[in-house]
C-alpha cells in the first residue's frame, strides 16, 4: 500500500504542477499576452468586445487583485469543481467538460483496451515465432508506429470516410448524425453512435497498437531467455503454459511504461477528434483555441491531465496485482 | 507512436536488466543489419534534403501559380438559387510534369513546399531532443550519480513531468506564449520541456547500476573529482542509451511539433511575423481547406508520408541500439533461409532445439560405438555419441561442441568439467535439446534408455535427436530433470512455488488430485528440508540456497532416472553449497537417478561423482574414474584445473593456476586447443588434433600427444592410478548405486 500512495502523492503533486503552470504561464509571459491573443482573434474575426473581456480575466489583466490572490481563489474554486465560465458557450467550464467527457471516455476506454490486449497478444505471438513469417510485422508495425495519429485519420477518413472520396463506408464526421437522429435512449440514435466511433476508434487503434506490439515482443524475447523459462521447457510444460510464464512477466515493464503509452494515445486522440469534429474534449479544446476561450482551455487541460493520472494509477494498481515483489512492497 | 525500445525500459521492481556494458564499449558499434542500414538511408537522404531543399524547390513554397490557376469550383452555398453571389475557389491540380506533387488550393507548388519544410521540422526535431537530452542527462545522472536527497528530488522533479501528457501541455505552452509561431527556438525549447522526463528515468536507473561497478569505485578511491567521475567514466557507458534516448526524442520532437502546427500553433508562413513552412503547416492547411473531401491526396499525403518515413528511420536506428544494448534482441530467430543453408529439417520451435538434416548419416557410424560399450558397469541410462553442437549457421557458425561422446550409467554420478566456455553445458543441454536458437545440433545421437521409476512415462529407448515435441515433453522432467546454476532465475517470479509443482504435476501426473498434487509438493520439500508451508511462498521471499533446494525439490519430484546438475551449487556460499551437495549425494543414494553433474571445481566432482570427463574448448579431454583423474591426470589441462582449487580434504599443495585465459571458440589455436597454455606442448601439438583415445589398457581415456608414440610423459601426469579405482570398475555390479570415492557427510 505505501508504495501505491507514493505514487499516488506523485500524481497529486503532478496535477498541481499542470494547474499551477497552466494558472501562472500567462501571468509570467513577457509582452502583453492579451493584446497579442486578441489581435490574433480578431484577424480572423473570432473575438468580440466580450471575448476581450473574458480573455482579459482569464489571463488576470486589469483586475486588481494580486496574483497570489488570484491563484488562491483559481484552486479554491477548482476545488469545489468549479473550473470558470466559458464565454463563448456562454455555460459553466464544469458542465461544459462533463458533456464532452462521454465521447472522448469511451472512445479512450475502448481503443485503449482493444490496442492493449490485441498488440499485447500479438507481441507476444511474433516473440515465439520469431524467424517465421510472422516477423513480417515487424516493419509494418515500425511503419504504423511512426504514423502520426491524426495523418492516419485523414488517410481513413479518405479510403473508407462518407466524407472522403473513396469507398464512403463509414461516417466521418461528428459523433452522431446530427441531422436524422435525437439524442437520447432510442436504438437510431445509438446505432448512430456506434457507427459515427467505427472510423476514430480504427484511427486510434491502429495507430497505438504498434507500439503496444512492439514493446511486448522485446521484452518477451527478452524474457524468453530467462532462466525461468528454460526450465519450464526442461520440465515439459505445454507450449501455452511455458507462453503463459514468460507472458506474464513480460507484460510487468510493459505495464509499468503504461505511463509514456497512455500520454501519447490521449494526445493523439486529440487530434483524431479534431480530424473527425468528434465532440470530445479533443475537439473542443481545438475550438476552444480557436475562440481563445482561455477557461475552456484551461478547463480541459486539467481534465485531460486527471484522465491520464488516473490512466497512470490504474496501471500502477495492475501492477501490484500481478507482481508478488510489488505486493510485498506496496 | 508509443513506448520505445525494452531495453530502455527500467521496471522499478521487476523486468530484466540490460546487458552489462563493458567499459571499453565506448563507441556505438551498430550491428550491420538491413534494419539499422535502411533506417541511416532515410536519414541521410532527410538530411540532405533539409539542407540543399531550398535550393532545389523548383518554385518558391509561397509562390502563387496563376499560369496554372484555371480551373474553379463553386463554393457549396453559394451561386444562383441560394441568394449569395456565386463564388468560385480555385481547384488543386494534381501531379503533373510542371508540379510533380501537383498544387495546393492556392496554386503553390506542394514539392517546393515539402523540400522547404523538411528543414524547419527536422531543425526542430534535432534541436528539441538535443536540450531535452541534456536535461535528462543532468537530471537523471545527477540523480542516479548522487542518490539520496538529490535523487529523490530529482526522481520526483521528472516522475512529475512524466506523468503530465506531453501534447496537452505543450498545446497551453505554446499557445500562451504568442511568440513561440514565430521563433522556432522557441518552438524547441518549449518541446524539449515535456519530452525530457522519459530519458531521465531511463538514465538514472542505468547511472545506479553502473555506478557501483568496479572501475567507478576505482575511480572514486583514486580520488577523482565527482564531476569528472560522471564525465569520463560513467558518460561514456552511457551513450547507447543516450544515443536511443535522443533518437526516440527526436522522433517525439517531429510529432510534437508536427501536432502544434497541425493545431495551427506553429505559427503560418503567411502571417507576419512568418512561420517557417513544416510538415504539420501543410497538413493543416490541406485539412483546413477541405482537401480530404475534395480528395486532392497529394497535398497532405507527402508532408504525412514523410513524418511516417522519418519516424521509420529513426525507429530503424532505435532497433539497432537495442540490440546494442540488448543482444537477446540481436540473436534472430531461425529464418526459414539460415534453417535452409544450416539443413535443418525440423522447423525451428523454441524449446526444441533443432537438428540438421544430416546428422542421419552419422546415426549409422555411432551404431557401432553403442554395441562395443568398452567399460563396464551398470548399463547405461543417457547415451551421447559424436555430439556436435553450433551456435550460428554457416561459415559463422561457432563450433561449441565436437564430437563428444558420454556414457551415463544407471545411478551414477558423471561429472562434467572445465572452466567456463568450455562447452559442458552447451553438451547437457543440447543432449535434451533445450539450447535456443541459434544453437544446432550437428551431428551425433543421443539416446535415451528409458526405465521409469514409477511407470508412468515413456520407456524403451529413446532418440532424443529425432524425438518430436510431445515425445521430449513426455521425457522431459518425468524421466530427467534439470537445476540450472542460478536458482534466483530457475524460479518464475510471479508464481508462488506451489503453483510451479503444481503445473508440473498436472502435466506429468494428470490422474493425481488437487490435494494430491499439493500434499506431494509439501512433502518434496519436506525432503530437501523446507516446511511445506513455503509452498505458498515466492522465489523473491527464499534464500538462495532455499531457491535452489526448492527447484532440487521440484527436480525430484517425478522421480526420474536421469538428473542434470549444472552447477548447482557455484552462485552459493560455501556453506550452503556443502549443505546441498550432501543433500543431493544422499537424495541420489535413496533414489538411485543418475547424475551429470556439471562445475569448473574438480575438488568439488571427486567427492560426488563416480566418473568425471574433462573438457576444453568445446572437446572431451580426459575421462577417468574420479578418484584416478583427480589424483593422477593425465592431461596437463586437467593437472591446471585441479591446481586451481584447494582440495577439500587432505593435504595441502600449491596452487599454480592455468596460465593464459579461456579460448576464443571463434578462432581456436590450430592443433590442439591447449596447446599455448600448456607447459609441456609438443610440436605436434601445434599441428594436429588429439583424440579421445583409451590410455593402454586402463579404463580412462585422454586426448594428448604426450602420451602417445614415444613422447617423454612428464612425472605430474605419469603418476601411478590409485588402487582402488580398479576394484570399483569390476567389483560395482551392475545397478548397484555405488558410493563415491571420498564418502562425504552423513
Amino acid at each position: 500500500m505505501r508504495a501505491l500512495l507514493r505514487r499516488l502523492g506523485v500524481y497529486v503533486l503532478a496535477a498541481w504542477v499542470a494547474i499551477t503552470v497552466s494558472f501562472l504561464l500567462p501571468r509570467v509571459v513577457p509582452g502583453n499576452p492579451v493584446a497579442g491573443a486578441v489581435a490574433r482573434a480578431s484577424q480572423s474575426g473570432n473575438c468580440n468586445s466580450q471575448c476581450v473581456i473574458a480573455v482579459e480575466e482569464q489571463l488576470g489583466y486589469n483586475t486588481h487583485t494580486s496574483v497570489w490572490e488570484q491563484y488562491v481563489s483559481y484552486i479554491g474554486n477548482l476545488a469545489h469543481g468549479d473550473l470558470g465560465h466559458s464565454w463563448s458557450e456562454n455555460a459553466p467550464v464544469g458542465s461544459l467538460i462533463l458533456s464532452y467527457l462521454p465521447w472522448t471516455l469511451g472512445l479512450l476506454v475502448i481503443a485503449t483496451t482493444v490496442s492493449f490486449v490485441a498488440g499485447t497478444a500479438i507481441g507476444v505471438l511474433m516473440a515465439w515465432r520469431r524467424g517465421s513469417w510472422f516477423e513480417f510485422v515487424l516493419p509494418v508495425a515500425t511503419f504504423f508506429q511512426a504514423l502520426p495519429y491524426f495523418f492516419l485519420a485523414l488517410v481513413l477518413v479518405l479510403i473508407f470516410g462518407q466524407t472522403g472520396t473513396l469507398l464512403k463506408w463509414f461516417p466521418s464526421l461528428f459523433g452522431y448524425d446530427i441531422y436524422a437522429v435525437t439524442p437520447g435512449a432510442n436504438l437510431p440514435y445509438v446505432q448512430s453512435v456506434l457507427s459515427h466511433a467505427i472510423l476514430p476508434a480504427v484511427t486510434v487503434i491502429l495507430a497505438s497498437v504498434a507500439g503496444f506490439i512492439l514493446a511486448m515482443r522485446n521484452q518477451m524475447v527478452t524474457t524468453m531467455d530467462e532462466d525461468f523459462v528454460v526450465v519450464a521447457e526442461a520440465k515439459g510444460l505445454r507450449a501455452r503454459t511455458v507462453i503463459w510464464y514468460a507472458a506474464r512477466n513480460a507484460l510487468l515493464p510493459v505495464i509499468s511504461n503504461f505511463t509514456i503509452a497512455i500520454s501519447l494515445v490521449v494526445a493523439g486522440q486529440i487530434l483524431v477528434e479534431i480530424v473527425f469534429n468528434y465532440p470530445g474534449i479533443g475537439f473542443h479544446l481545438f475550438d476552444a483555441l480557436g475562440k481563445l476561450d482561455y477557461s475552456l482551455v484551461q478547463g480541459i487541460f486539467v481534465v485531460i491531465t486527471l484522465i491520464v493520472l488516473a490512466a497512470n494509477l490504474l496501471a500502477d494498481v495492475v501492477y501490484v496485482m500481478i507482481d508478488p515483489r510489488a505486493r510485498q512492497a506496496a | 507512436m508509443t513506448i520505445d525500445s525494452t531495453t530502455l525500459t527500467q521496471a522499478p521492481v521487476a523486468g530484466p536488466t540490460p546487458e552489462p556494458i563493458l567499459r571499453t564499449a565506448r563507441i556505438v558499434r551498430l550491428p550491420r543489419s538491413p534494419k539499422v542500414i535502411a533506417g541511416l538511408v532515410i536519414l541521410a537522404v532527410f538530411g540532405v534534403v533539409a539542407i540543399i531543399g531550398r535550393w532545389i524547390s523548383p518554385y518558391s513554397p509561397n509562390q502563387t501559380d496563376p499560369q496554372n490557376w484555371v480551373q474553379h469550383v463553386l463554393v457549396p452555398g453559394t451561386g444562383p438559387g441560394t441568394g449569395f453571389p456565386a463564388n468560385y475557389y480555385p481547384l488543386p491540380f494534381p501531379p503533373s510534369s510542371a508540379h510533380w506533387l501537383g498544387t495546393t488550393v492556392f496554386a503553390q507548388d506542394v514539392l517546393s513546399q515539402v523540400l522547404a519544410s523538411t528543414q524547419a521540422t527536422l531543425f526542430v526535431g534535432l534541436l528539441a531532443a538535443a536540450i531535452a537530452t541534456c536535461l535528462s542527462i543532468l537530471f537523471g545522472v545527477s540523480a542516479g550519480y548522487f542518490g539520496g536527497g538529490t535523487d529523490e528530488v530529482l526522481s520526483l522533479v521528472s516522475n512529475v513531468f512524466l506523468a503530465i501528457p506531453g501534447l496537452p501541455l505543450l498545446i497551453v505552452l505554446a499557445d500562451y506564449v504568442p511568440t513561440a509561431g514565430s521563433s522556432i527556438f522557441l518552438v524547441a525549447i518549449i518541446i524539449a520541456v515535456t519530452a525530457w522526463a522519459y530519458s531521465s528515468r531511463v538514465l538514472r536507473a542505468q547511472t545506479l547500476s553502473l555506478r557501483n561497478r568496479d572501475f567507478v569505485e576505482a575511480a572514486r578511491v583514486s580520488g577523482e573529482g565527482r564531476i569528472r567521475i560522471i564525465v569520463v567514466e560513467l558518460l561514456p557507458n552511457l551513450i547507447p542509451i543516450v544515443a536511443a534516448s535522443f533518437l526516440f526524442t527526436t522522433l517525439y520532437a517531429i510529432y510534437a511539433y508536427v501536432a502544434i502546427a497541425f493545431l495551427g500553433l506553429g505559427g503560418s508562413p503567411t502571417s507576419s511575423p512568418p512561420g517557417l513552412w513544416n510538415w504539420g503547416e501543410m497538413l493543416r492547411e490541406g485539412f483546413a481547406n477541405n482537401a480530404i473531401r475534395g480528395g486532392w491526396w497529394w497535398w497532405w499525403a507527402p508532408p504525412g508520408l514523410c513524418v511516417a518515413l522519418l519516424g521509420t528511420g529513426l525507429a530503424l536506428l532505435n532497433f539497432g541500439i537495442d540490440e546494442f544494448i540488448n543482444p537477446r534482441l540481436r540473436a534472430a530467430g531461425l529464418t526459414r533461409r539460415a534453417a535452409k543453408k544450416a539443413g535443418i529439417v525440423s522447423r525451428a520451435k523454441l524449446g526444441m532445439t533443432p537438428v540438421a538434416a544430416h546428422h542421419a548419416q552419422a546415426v549409422s557410424r555411432s551404431q557401432a560405438g553403442i554395441t562395443a560399450s568398452r567399460e563396464v558397469g551398470p548399463e547405461p541410462v543417457l547415451e551421447i555419441r559424436g555430439l556436435c553442437v553450433d551456435y550460428g549457421y554457416g561459415e559463422e557458425a561457432v563450433h561449441a561442441v565436437v564430437d563428444c561422446d558420454l556414457v551415463l550409467r544407471r545411478g551414477r554420478v558423471l561429472g562434467l568439467a572445465g572452466e567456463s566456455g568450455s562447452g559442458k553445458t552447451t553438451l547437457a543441454l543440447a543432449a535434451i535439446r533445450l539450447l535456443r536458437s541459434p544453437a544446432v545440433i550437428t551431428d551425433g545421437q543421443v539416446l535415451f534408455h528409458s526405465k521409469p521409476v514409477g511407470g508412468e512415462g515413456p520407456s524403451g529407448t529413446i532418440d532424443m535427436l529425432a524425438a518430436d515435441a510431445d515425445t521430449l515433453r513426455a521425457v522431459r522432467w518425468s524421466e530427467i530433470s534439470v537445476v540450472l546454476q542460478s536458482s534466483m532465475n530457475a524460479l518464475n517470479p510471479v508464481i508462488s512455488i506451489g503453483a510451479q509443482f503444481d503445473d508440473m504435476l498436472r502435466v506429468h501426473r494428470p490422474h493425481l488430485s488437487r490435494t494430491a498434487r499439493h500434499e506431494m509438493s509439501g512433502a518434496m520439500l519436506e525432503l530437501v528440508g523446507i516446511n511445506p508451508d513455503r509452498l505458498r511462498s515466492y522465489a523473491h521471499e527464499l534464500s538462495g540456497g532455499m531457491r535452489q533446494r526448492a527447484m532440487i525439490a521440484m527436480a525430484l519430484a517425478l522421480e526420474p532416472q536421469v538428473m542434470i546438475l549444472d552447477e548447482p551449487t557455484t552462485a552459493l556460499d560455501v556453506v550452503t553449497q556443502r549443505e546441498i551437495l550432501e543433500e543431493l549425494i544422499g537424495l541420489r543414494d535413496r533414489l538411485g537417478f543418475a547424475a551429470l553433474f556439471i562445475t569448473h571445481d574438480l575438488s568439488l566432482l571427486v567427492e560426488i561423482a563416480d566418473e568425471i570427463a574433462v573438457m576444453y574448448a568445446g572437446r572431451l579431454m580426459e575421462r577417468a574414474p574420479a578418484a584416478a583423474l583427480f589424483n593422477a591426470p593425465r592431461l596437463p589441462y586437467t593437472h591446471g584445473l585441479i591446481h586451481c582449487f584447494p582440495p577439500m580434504h587432505g593435504q595441502r599443495s600449491r596452487m599454480d593456476g592455468i596460465p593464459g585465459s579461456p579460448p576464443d571458440l571463434r578462432a581456436l589455436p590450430k592443433g590442439c586447443a591447449f596447446n599455448p597454455r600448456c607447459a609441456w606442448a609438443l610440436d605436434q601439438c601445434r599441428h594436429d588434433v588429439p583424440h579421445l583415445a583409451p590410455l593402454n589398457g586402463s579404463a580412462r581415456e585422454v586426448a594428448c600427444w604426450l602420451h602417445r608414440g614415444d613422447a617423454k610423459v612428464p612425472a605430474e601426469l605419469a603418476r601411478p592410478d590409485p588402487v582402488i579405482v580398479a576394484e570399483r570398475g569390476s567389483v560395482a555390479p551392475p545397478g548397484n548405486l555405488a558410493r563415491p570415492p571420498h564418502e562425504v557427510g552423513r
